[in-house]
């Protein structure tokens, strides 16, 4: 009993003087807390798939009022813009290579005769294709429109968007992006104030006293745990509130996740310290080690069930996927521990895992 | 009672490198002992070896009645340490530094306060318990991280190079400092490589290319490894006087000293067939009786062993 008195006691000395640092050093401050709002704001605005007065061009080969009724129901919604009507195909090739149009659509002569008639009506929509993202974009947003305009579908299958109807990208940015900036502000705190210490000389002095590798662990850990959770409630309220992501879910669910999350990121960054030993090698390491990972293998831009199996494998060791996952399934679906908990299970093997490495590399054999 | 530190057959080699090999000494209670060499000559692995920071591959080292290798932890709770590479934490103040030291040896509370005025006060910078560590000037940076190392009245004190780059005043300030604590009871192991420094100690252990090369006191050391009478030749011209000496086979050492020439003879000539020689030399020169340093010592230790 006594023993555990006097380790939680010089834990408690360490977390104190962690909180000194935190609060001496502005910069730690604005990496917790000014750096998350920054990248919001420039991913939210910045990074959208919405169609926003996308150039349109018309060929209108039928001339008639429905031909042109249809080309100007394409721009109701103000997705599309026609910038131009040119008179034939080549036209429109000119147009796609000087970049003055991103999408054409054809309307061949005698379109309004098949449609009196009850028949397919022929319309054509061309894309430039060479940008990809926003050519899938296109297809879909116009499809819809001329689909609408007609009454006939000329597509047969329809696709009804659940829970994010509008198909707005901020829905879907959102969660990816607090997982995100959460994972490189956790890993880049400890392991840059830990290999300071190490390069400093600090551990070392802290080595020959009676204090144990768990309890500096420990007491290094808690006051990030603390930053951290005052992150997720910062850029939480700011992504929901700039950019009207919903929270249909449990936020006390919401919070343990996170939690989660937020301690096998910390314990990354102190294993990358522990390791480097050196800030500068510690400052490459994590920003890579918690950057790439949360962006490219954990569905936040990329579907992780299109990629070749050995990165699968490996979306599924880091955590970032399963944060997304959780946070995506809290605020758009208000789902439950029910369907979430392989997720919180995921997270919490990786917590464990690198904080039990981290804690045998604080090794006392500084060389 | 048992001595404070016992070392028998140490070693630790990093891959194939010997930093320590077979040493064997130990430290009395209450003694300042004083570990010598060069850099590189297996000062810092000693003590780190003997602080718990890393472990011996092979031979035993017993300080304050635990064996390091063993139980490092008891080894922890009884020292002190001190290091070369400033240790404090540069941003936050002196007093902030010593609560967290005072912390992690278990002190809290208002003992934990009476121990920082104490030692604040017993070296001298209670004025400075809100400054900034790192805007201190290096000597009182210096005595901060002394004061640190004494907050939980440790039995034995390591300082590895506790002065380098130090002036010399803090310098003797902070040996005073230490001298004074040897006195009241504890133990000092002690690295260094300024010789002068070494003469605070009460025995010195020298350390070269990893061995131990010599034991014993300053006095010993010098008559053990550097026979013969040492003398100054005061003269105007010592750059001749030393080139016509140094050939001798009774003259042992000759170095141009300052204003004159630094002789080290056999015991065998007497100062009276010495003051010939050298007048015969060189007219306006005049001897004098010198003492030997532990600086013969070292080259005359390092130049056997080589």
């Amino acid at each position: 009993m006594k023993r555990l008195t006097n380790a939680l006691r010089r834990t408690a000395a360490i977390a104190a003087k962690e909180v000194q640092h935190i609060l001496r050093d502005p910069s730690t401050l604005y990496l917790a807390f000014g750096m998350p709002v920054v990248l919001i704001v420039l991913f939210g605005y910045g990074v959208s798939f919405d169609l926003d007065h996308a150039p349109l061009a018309v060929l209108d080969q039928d001339g008639t009022a429905q031909s042109r009724d249809l080309a100007r129901s394409l721009t109701a919604t103000r997705e599309f813009e026609i910038v131009a009507t040119p008179a034939d195909a080549e036209g429109i090739e000119r147009l796609f290579r000087s970049r003055e149009a991103s999408a054409a659509l054809v309307i061949s002569s005698g379109f309004a005769e098949h449609l009196r008639r009850g028949q397919e009506a022929p319309v054509q929509v061309l894309l430039d294709g060479s940008d990809g993202t926003m050519a899938q974009a296109v297809l879909g947003s116009a499809t819809q429109l001329v689909a609408a305009t007609i009454g006939t579908p000329p597509i047969e299958a329809t696709a009804t968007l659940l829970y994010n109807p509008a198909l707005r990208s901020a829905v879907f940015f959102v969660p990816g992006l607090i997982a995100y900036v959460m994972a490189i502000a956790a890993v880049l705190l400890t392991a840059l104030t830990v290999a300071r210490e190490w390069e400093r000389g600090n551990l070392e002095l802290l080595f020959t006293t009676p204090v144990g590798r768990l309890e500096i662990v420990l007491g290094k850990l808690a006051p990030y745990l603390g930053l951290g959770l005052l992150q997720a409630l910062l850029v939480l309220s700011v992504g929901t509130a700039l950019f009207d992501v919903p929270i249909r879910g449990d936020l006390v669910l919401l919070f343990f996740a996170a939690l989660l999350f937020l301690v096998g990121m910390l314990g990354q960054g102190l294993l990358i310290s522990a390791v480097t030993r050196s800030q500068q090698l510690a400052t490459q390491v994590g920003a890579i080690s918690s950057l790439l990972p949360t962006l490219i293998l954990s569905g936040f831009l990329f579907p992780i069930e299109n990629m070749p199996w050995p990165l699968q494998v490996l979306a599924n060791i880091f955590p970032a996927r399963y944060f997304i996952d959780a946070l995506r399934g809290i605020l758009l679906k208000g789902a439950g521990l029910g369907v979430l908990w392989p997720d919180l299970a995921g997270m919490a093997a990786f917590a464990v895992f690198v904080l039990a490495v981290a804690t045998l590399k604080f090794k006392r054999g500084v060389a | 009672m048992s001595d404070a530190i016992t070392v028998t057959a140490l070693g630790r080699t990093f891959g194939d490198f010997h930093a320590v090999r077979d040493v064997t000494f130990d430290v009395r209670r209450g003694e300042i002992f004083g570990y010598l060499g060069a850099n590189g000559a297996g000062k810092s692995t000693t003590i780190r070896i003997l602080c718990g920071l890393l472990a011996p591959t092979s031979g035993r080292a017993v300080v304050a009645d635990a064996d390091v290798a063993r139980d490092p932890e008891a080894v922890k709770r009884r020292i002190g340490y001190m290091s070369q590479k400033f240790s404090l934490y540069p941003d936050l103040t002196v007093r902030e530094n010593l609560d967290f030291f005072g912390g992690a040896y278990g002190l809290y509370g208002r003992r934990l306060r009476e121990k920082i005025d104490a030692v604040l006060a017993e070296v001298g910078l209670t004025a400075q318990r809100d400054a900034t560590t790192g805007s201190l000037p290096g000597g009182w940076q210096q005595r901060v991280a002394l004061g640190n190392s004494l907050l939980h009245d440790p039995d034995i004190l390591f300082l590895d190079e506790p002065t380098a780059g130090v002036d010399p005043a803090s310098r003797r300030e902070f040996l005073a400092l230490v001298r004074r604590r040897a006195r009241a009871g504890a133990t000092v192991f002690l690295t260094t490589h300024y010789l002068d420094e070494a003469e605070y100690c009460e025995r010195i252990g020298l350390m070269a290319a990893g061995r131990l090369v010599a034991l014993g006191t300053s006095a010993e050391l010098k008559a053990r490894h550097v026979p013969g009478r040492v003398l100054l030749a005061r003269t105007t011209r010592p750059a001749e006087l030393r080139a016509a000496l140094a050939p001798r086979p009774d003259v042992l050492a000759a170095q141009t000293w300052g204003s004159g020439v630094r002789l080290r003879v056999r015991p065998e000539l007497s100062p009276s067939a010495l003051a010939s020689l050298v007048t015969a030399l060189d007219a306006t020169a005049s001897l004098e009786p010198a003492e030997a340093s532990l600086d013969d010592v070292f080259a005359a230790v390092t130049t056997g062993a080589a």
